[in-house]
């Protein structure tokens, strides 16, 4: 909440830098009684809640670099990235040592090493590509990841036997490798439209329709008299409660539904009145469009607090079972993630607005983000090839056969296409610039897919992440 | 007529082979197997839960149209075929121009390529033989191999690098085609099924996946099999030792865990799950005697085996039930795991052929345990363990991994292996003054290329300078002043 008062007074020179500053001593100050408390102070909790902080603190700075364009930020956000990164990997060090395998066996433990190598590659890209504002787009990433985590079931379980294998950590770095070099490469082509002066209506229409789409899934859960339903779970089990094998119990969360409704509404707004703006040829709605995006992020604001409140720690009935339920954050990761994503872009979208021109003398030229993007997709499609590879292999040895046609597989594969045409298109047909970018963009949209949705949305074999 | 079959071929031909039917192609393989993660797959699924999902109307839609076995209907593999005959016809239009660029490297420029090339350069220079020996040094210097190409007409030097990069897209063009005969082979000729064996018992049908069984050939042998869990109880490794069994001799004997499969003659079992029959194995009982004058003893009974106590009373297993349940005065089984086990003995007394019902747990209703001479205490139980092994045949794997591999190789060359071409013609400008006009072109990676190209020029310069100053002393280098390079 700090951040979003910050970006209303543009903060000169150090004052940003000094509130940054005394924000994190204070969150580490208040960790460091609690750790005096229990004694334990090199527990995985806290050094995750230490980079928690510390990545807080950078994508504050960073933020701040790109609404005042004040280049002193950037030093202390990378400072802080440099802080939040050695935590991070001292987090990684010691799940290793306490599991005794890499970090790689449950959706938990490959966020963990997903914000790792994301942190790691910003302060690559920044220092050796000069790419300075990633981090505005990265960090938040990288913040929502330390988020989740702290949701998600963290103790160590022990390897199921199909996971025993030297494959599993062959398979796995490959893959987060590939994915973390899409996702720079999805960095670069947003920034590459920034630079191609693309115009702000395009992005608020992409924007726009992000969202919509974000509130129309998530609106599926709407019950009855504005029910909402939220999957149950179980505190002591530390699992999402099961009426069968495979199907979960809802519970309804009374009127948030029509909380989420009014969020719709809201986010729809600004889509329809750039469509009239088209229509009618008219930019005086697009004026009206801007101010209608900043309502539909104070009302997305809105909804991601009471959702939170709500679904804390509260019991509610259901409409499969009888008696009261509990629920809680970690249930509903998607949900969650959903609704800090479109806030997220919208900020991105508001950013835009208000300092393009700051932005595009930040950025590099658009020759060189074109280049740069053509090259990270060259390093992540070898990694993906080999990524699939070694897991068809590995499937080979362990379930009987190369190829199953397993989502997580198909998916993979489809990924594999996805960027193999971007490839044709632009070797054979020439194509460079926007073109070439927004299929940057889709292929990062899938890989994103392949990751969290058909692990939450289809189920296979590939179950552990 | 035959002139019109032609051009249909022809333009079959053409349409395979653009770049547009490739992306269209792709894109539909790309719909389709989406919808095959989307909607539920027969292979995977029990005819009950696909019930469950789609109502009966929309399951025969989606049956109709193979939409709930997507990778294995007819028209999805046609599709596959389709792409493969797309790649061939691209390779195919394309290979002879990549060829004769391969094959015949253009060494010697003429003057309409020197005019358009993007990358190059001009060094003066005062003679064409020291200058074309700095540039020959200049090449030596970056490693590379420089020939020296007389035309009737011109007069130059070409060198190059990694001219095989030229072909690196047909290898991974090649490798994709590998790796689709391979799957074709499977689907073909490869099958896959379920080998369940108790220890000590041999097997040779697999039940297939259609349920159909399939004998192999020799038999597999399971000398036992047992599992490892972690203090938590979930499983952390899983064993059978097993043996191949051909003609009656055993010829092949390992033990497999997961991840670790046994092969014979191409076929392979591979360790896919662990369990428990349900079944008895061994019962350890204390039989202690109600009447005073006999001792307590100990006895190990299995499924069917009687064993005397005394001189006149026996006693065996009648029923084994691992999860028992009763209802109306019945006992029945609930399931097959050992939760919560019965076992109903039969006590017979030779003399008087009394034959009395004794349960364990005693079960009102239909236990006698009152009027059997004996009481039994459980010491022991023993259930039988079962292996479950997925057996496979996928002879196309081989090509499956060359391809693999042939694509690492390919995709290496495609994006790292950079073919580079420079060339050094000595000419004249307008007004007469000497030059050597130098030329470098790189088919991927020009940026980076731009700057190795200024290093040649940079050396070429400097090895110029010092032989300058000796040119200067001696008379110049006696190269007969050809037909003037460039015009």
């Amino acid at each position: 909440m700090a951040r979003a008062r910050v970006e209303q007074h543009p903060a000169t020179g150090m004052t940003l830098v000094v509130m940054v500053g005394l924000s994190i001593a204070f969150l580490l100050f208040i960790a460091f009684l609690n750790v005096v408390k229990s004694g334990d102070i090199l527990s995985e909790a806290n050094l995750l809640y230490a980079a928690l902080v510390f990545y807080g603190g950078a994508g504050a700075l960073y933020l701040g670099f790109g609404v005042t364009g004040t280049e002193s930020y950037i030093k202390f956000a990378s400072l802080a990235t440099w802080a939040g990164l050695i935590a991070n990997t001292a987090a990684v060090a010691h799940r290793w040592y306490e599991a005794g395998h890499p970090p790689f066996a449950s959706l938990y433990e490959m966020l963990l090493s997903f914000v790792w190598t994301l942190a790691a590659l910003t302060l690559i890209a920044e220092k050796r590509y000069a790419v300075k504002v990633i981090g505005t787009v990265t960090m938040p990433v990288a913040i929502v990841g330390v988020v989740l985590m702290q949701l998600l079931r963290s103790e160590v379980r022990p390897l199921v036997p199909a996971l025993q294998s030297t494959w599993l950590h062959v398979h796995v770095t490959l893959a987060m490798l590939a994915y973390a070099a899409c996702a720079l490469s999805f960095a670069l082509a947003m920034m590459f439209l920034i630079q191609d002066k693309l115009k702000t209506e395009r992005f608020l229409a992409a924007t726009s329709i992000f969202t919509v789409g974000i509130y129309a899934s998530v609106l599926t859960r709407f019950e009855g008299w504005g029910g909402f339903n939220v999957i149950a779970w179980d505190a002591d089990n530390k699992s999402e409660v099961f009426l069968a094998k495979n199907v979960r119990l809802f519970v309804t969360i009374p009127d948030l539904g029509w909380l989420m409704l009014l969020v719709f509404a809201a986010v729809v707004a600004p889509l329809a009145l750039f469509i009239l703006a088209r229509v009618r040829k008219n930019e005086a709605f697009l004026s009206i469009a801007n101010r209608a995006v900043f309502i539909s992020i104070l009302l997305q604001s809105l909804a991601l607090v009471f959702f939170v409140i709500r679904t804390r720690d509260s019991q509610y009935s259901s409409l499969d079972a009888e008696g009261l339920y509990s629920t809680n954050l970690a249930a509903s990761p998607f949900i969650l993630s959903a609704l800090v994503a479109g806030i997220f872009a919208n900020l991105l979208y508001l950013l835009l607005l208000w300092r393009r021109e700051d932005l595009e003398r930040l950025l590099p030229d658009a020759d060189t983000l074109d280049r740069i993007t053509y090259k990270t997709i060259c390093i992540a499609f070898p990694l993906l090839t080999l990524m699939i590879a070694a897991g068809a292999y590995w499937a080979n040895k362990a379930w009987g056969s190369y190829w199953n046609w397993d989502p997580k597989e198909t998916w993979a594969a489809i990924t594999w296409l996805v960027y193999a045409g971007y490839l044709h298109m632009r070797i054979t047909r020439g194509w460079r610039g926007r073109r070439a970018a927004y299929f940057a963009i889709l292929g990062f949209g899938v890989v994103m897919f392949t990751f969290f949705g058909v692990t939450y949305l289809l189920n296979g074999l590939h179950s552990y992440a | 007529m035959a002139l019109s079959l032609r051009s249909a071929a022809r333009s079959i031909w053409k349409t395979l082979s653009s770049i547009k039917t490739g992306v269209v192609l792709i894109i539909l393989v790309v719909i389709f197997s989406a919808a095959g993660t989307v909607i539920l797959q027969r292979p995977m699924t029990e005819p009950d839960d696909m019930a469950r999902a789609y109502s009966p109307a929309m399951l025969r839609l989606l049956d109709a149209a193979g939409l709930t076995d997507v990778y294995h209907t007819r028209w999805f593999v046609s599709l596959m075929l389709l792409v493969s005959f797309s790649i061939i016809a691209a390779s195919v239009e394309r290979f002879p121009n990549a060829w004769r660029y391969f094959a015949r490297p253009y060494k010697s420029p003429d003057e309409g390529f020197r005019k358009v090339l993007p990358t190059q350069a001009h060094v003066a220079i005062t003679d064409e033989e020291q200058g074309l020996g700095a540039a020959e040094r200049a090449f030596r210097h970056m490693h590379l191999k420089s020939e020296r190409i007389v035309r009737p007409d011109r007069f130059s030097l070409f060198a190059e690098r990694n001219r095989i990069s030229e072909m690196a897209v047909y290898i991974v063009h090649t490798s994709l085609l590998l790796i689709f005969l391979g799957a074709i082979v499977d689907g073909l000729y490869g099958w896959r099924g379920f080998l369940m064996l108790t220890p000590g018992t041999a097997g040779n049908q697999v039940e297939m996946r259609n349920g159909s069984t399939r004998t192999l050939p020799f038999s597999i042998r399971c000398d036992g099999t047992g599992e490892e869990t972690y203090t938590d109880g979930t499983p952390k490794r899983w064993w059978s030792k097993l043996a191949v069994v051909d003609n009656g001799q055993e010829v092949s004997s390992k033990e497999i865990v997961v991840n670790d499969p046994l092969v014979y003659n191409g076929v392979r079992f591979y360790q896919a799950s662990y369990g428990r029959t349900g079944k008895l194995d061994r019962l350890v009982l204390n039989a202690v005697p109600k009447t005073a004058a006999g001792q307590a003893q100990e006895i190990s009974l299995s499924q069917n085996q009687i064993v005397s106590l005394d001189a006149d009373t026996k006693v065996q297993v009648a029923e084994f039930i691992p999860d028992f349940v009763v209802q109306d005065g019945h006992v029945y089984a609930r399931s097959n795991d050992v939760v919560n086990p019965a076992v109903h003995l039969i006590v017979t007394s030779e003399k008087t052929n009394k034959v009395v019902n004794f349960w364990l747990p005693e079960i009102t209703g239909v236990a006698e345990n009152a009027s059997s001479p004996y009481n039994f205490e459980p010491k022991d139980l023993k259930t039988g363990v079962f292996t479950g092994l997925e057996v496979s045949h996928e002879p196309g794997q081989w090509a499956v991994w060359a391809g693999v591999v042939l694509m690492a190789i390919g995709l290496t060359f495609v994006f790292y292996v950079i073919h580079v071409r420079f060339w050094v013609v000595p000419v004249q400008d307008a007004r007469g003054n000497l030059a050597l006009w130098i030329g470098g072109s790189a088919n991927r990676n020009r940026d980076a290329f731009e700057q190795t190209f200024k290093r040649l020029v940079e050396q070429v310069e400097k090895e110029l300078k010092p032989r300058f100053e000796e040119a200067a002393e001696k008379p110049a280098a006696s190269l007969p002043r050809t037909t003037t390079a460039g015009r």
